[in-house]
C-alpha cells in the first residue's frame, strides 16, 4: 500500500480548494488561468445557458500548473432536422496549464497560454462514458486600464463528442487603483460554442471586480446571467 | 470663563509625556534615515494578480519587511526587517522568478511607509 504524505500547509490549501469548488457547484472562462508558483487557483463559471465549469490548479513552477476540471453543459440536439432537444453532458478531467510566453512591457503585459485537458465524459443519449481531450490556446494583453483576450478551446472525444469553444474579450477599467483597492472593469465577451450538431453564440457584457487575488465577473446575455469567479491563494 | 486647573499629578504626567515625545522624534528620524529600502521598476506588473505573486515571493525572504506595490508606476518597494539588510540582487531575482522584468533597482534612505506617503501625495498633486 502506498501512502501519500503531503505537508500540512498543502493539505490545508487542498482542503480549501476542494471546499471552494464544492461551494461553487460546478468550473470556467479564464483571464489568467494560473496563479504564481506555489499557489492554488480556483475558478468557477456558472451560466444560465447551461454551461458550468469548475477548476482547481496548483502552480508547480512559475509557468506550469496541474489541476482538475469538471464541466457540465446542455447540448442542443436536432431530431428529424426540425425538433431540438437538450441533452445534459458532464466531463471530469485533469488539466495541465503552461505559460508559453510572457511579454513584459513598460506599461503592459501579454501572455500566450496552453491549457491541455483529458478525462472522461458522460451524458444523455450516450451508452456509458467516453474519453475526451482538449488542447486549448489562449492569449491576453492587459494594461492597468485595458484588457484584450481570446481563446480557442476545442474539446473532442470518442463517439463524436464535440464541444468547441472560441471566445474574444475586450474591456476597460473605469479608473486606475492602488493594489489595496478594488478595481472595477467593464468587459464584453463574444463566445461561440460548437456542438456535434449545432452552434450557439453569446454576447455578454460584464462587470468585473478585482481585489488582490479575487476576481469576480457578473454578466447578462439573452440566455440569462453569467457569473465567473477566480481566486488565487 | 473658568481657567482649567491641572492637579500636580496631571502636570507631572504631561511633562513626562512631552519629554518622551521630544526625545523620541529625533530617534525616529534617525531610524528612518538608517533604513535602506529598495525600489524596483518592474515591467509587466499591471494587475493585482501579478502584484500578488511578486508580494508572495518577497514576503518569503527572511530579510524582507514591509512591502509597497505601486501598480500605476510599476514600482515595488521593500524595506528590510529591523537590524537586517536586503540583497538587491536577490530581491530582483525573486521578481524575475515571479515572471516579470526588473528594469531598474535603487536603494533609498526611506521607510516603505514614507515611500507610500510620498507616492500618494505626488498623485494628489497631479
Amino acid at each position: 500500500m502506498i501512502h501519500c504524505t503531503l505537508p500540512a500547509a498543502w493539505r490545508r490549501r487542498a482542503g480549501i480548494a476542494c471546499g471552494a469548488a464544492l461551494l461553487a457547484g460546478v468550473p470556467a472562462a479564464f483571464a489568467l488561468p494560473m496563479a504564481s508558483e506555489g499557489s492554488w487557483m480556483t475558478m468557477a463559471d456558472v451560466n444560465s445557458g447551461g454551461e458550468h465549469d469548475i477548476a482547481v490548479n496548483f502552480a508547480v513552477t512559475g509557468r506550469d500548473a496541474l489541476g482538475v476540471m469538471a464541466t457540465r453543459w446542455t447540448e442542443p440536439v436536432r431530431h428529424d432536422g426540425l425538433h431540438e432537444q437538450h441533452h445534459v453532458r458532464e466531463s471530469v478531467g485533469l488539466t495541465y496549464t503552461r505559460l508559453v510566453h510572457r511579454w513584459n512591457l513598460p506599461h503592459a503585459q501579454a501572455n500566450l497560454w496552453f491549457v491541455g485537458a483529458a478525462g472522461r465524459a458522460r451524458g444523455h443519449g450516450w451508452a456509458g462514458e467516453r474519453s475526451f481531450w482538449s488542447p486549448a490556446v489562449m492569449a491576453d494583453y492587459e494594461t492597468t486600464r485595458l484588457y484584450l483576450g481570446a481563446g480557442l478551446e476545442p474539446k473532442r472525444g470518442d463517439g463524436g463528442l464535440r464541444h468547441d469553444t472560441a471566445w474574444v474579450r475586450a474591456g476597460f477599467s473605469f479608473y486606475e487603483v492602488d493594489y489595496e483597492q478594488v478595481q472595477p472593469w467593464f468587459i464584453v465577451e463574444s463566445k461561440r460554442v460548437r456542438y456535434a450538431q449545432t452552434t450557439r453564440h453569446e454576447l455578454t457584457p460584464m462587470l468585473r471586480l478585482i481585489h488582490r487575488g479575487l476576481f469576480v465577473e457578473i454578466g447578462r446575455n439573452r440566455e440569462g446571467t453569467q457569473f465567473n469567479v477566480m481566486w488565487a491563494y | 470663563m473658568t481657567p482649567i486647573r491641572f492637579t500636580p499629578m496631571a502636570r507631572r504626567l504631561t511633562g513626562a509625556l512631552t519629554l518622551a515625545v521630544a526625545a523620541a522624534l529625533p530617534l525616529a528620524a534617525l531610524a528612518a534615515e538608517a533604513v535602506q529600502s529598495l525600489k524596483l521598476q518592474v515591467n509587466g506588473m499591471v494587475c493585482s494578480f501579478c502584484a500578488q505573486g511578486i508580494e508572495k515571493r518577497l514576503q518569503a525572504l527572511p530579510d524582507a519587511g514591509p512591502i509597497f506595490i505601486d501598480l500605476r508606476n510599476k514600482v515595488v518597494a521593500v524595506e528590510p526587517r529591523a537590524g537586517r539588510s536586503l540583497d538587491a540582487a536577490r530581491v530582483a531575482s525573486e521578481v524575475r522568478e515571479a515572471g516579470y522584468e526588473v528594469v531598474a533597482t535603487e536603494t533609498v534612505a526611506k521607510t516603505v511607509a514614507q515611500i507610500r506617503t510620498e507616492t500618494r501625495a505626488a498623485r494628489q498633486e497631479r
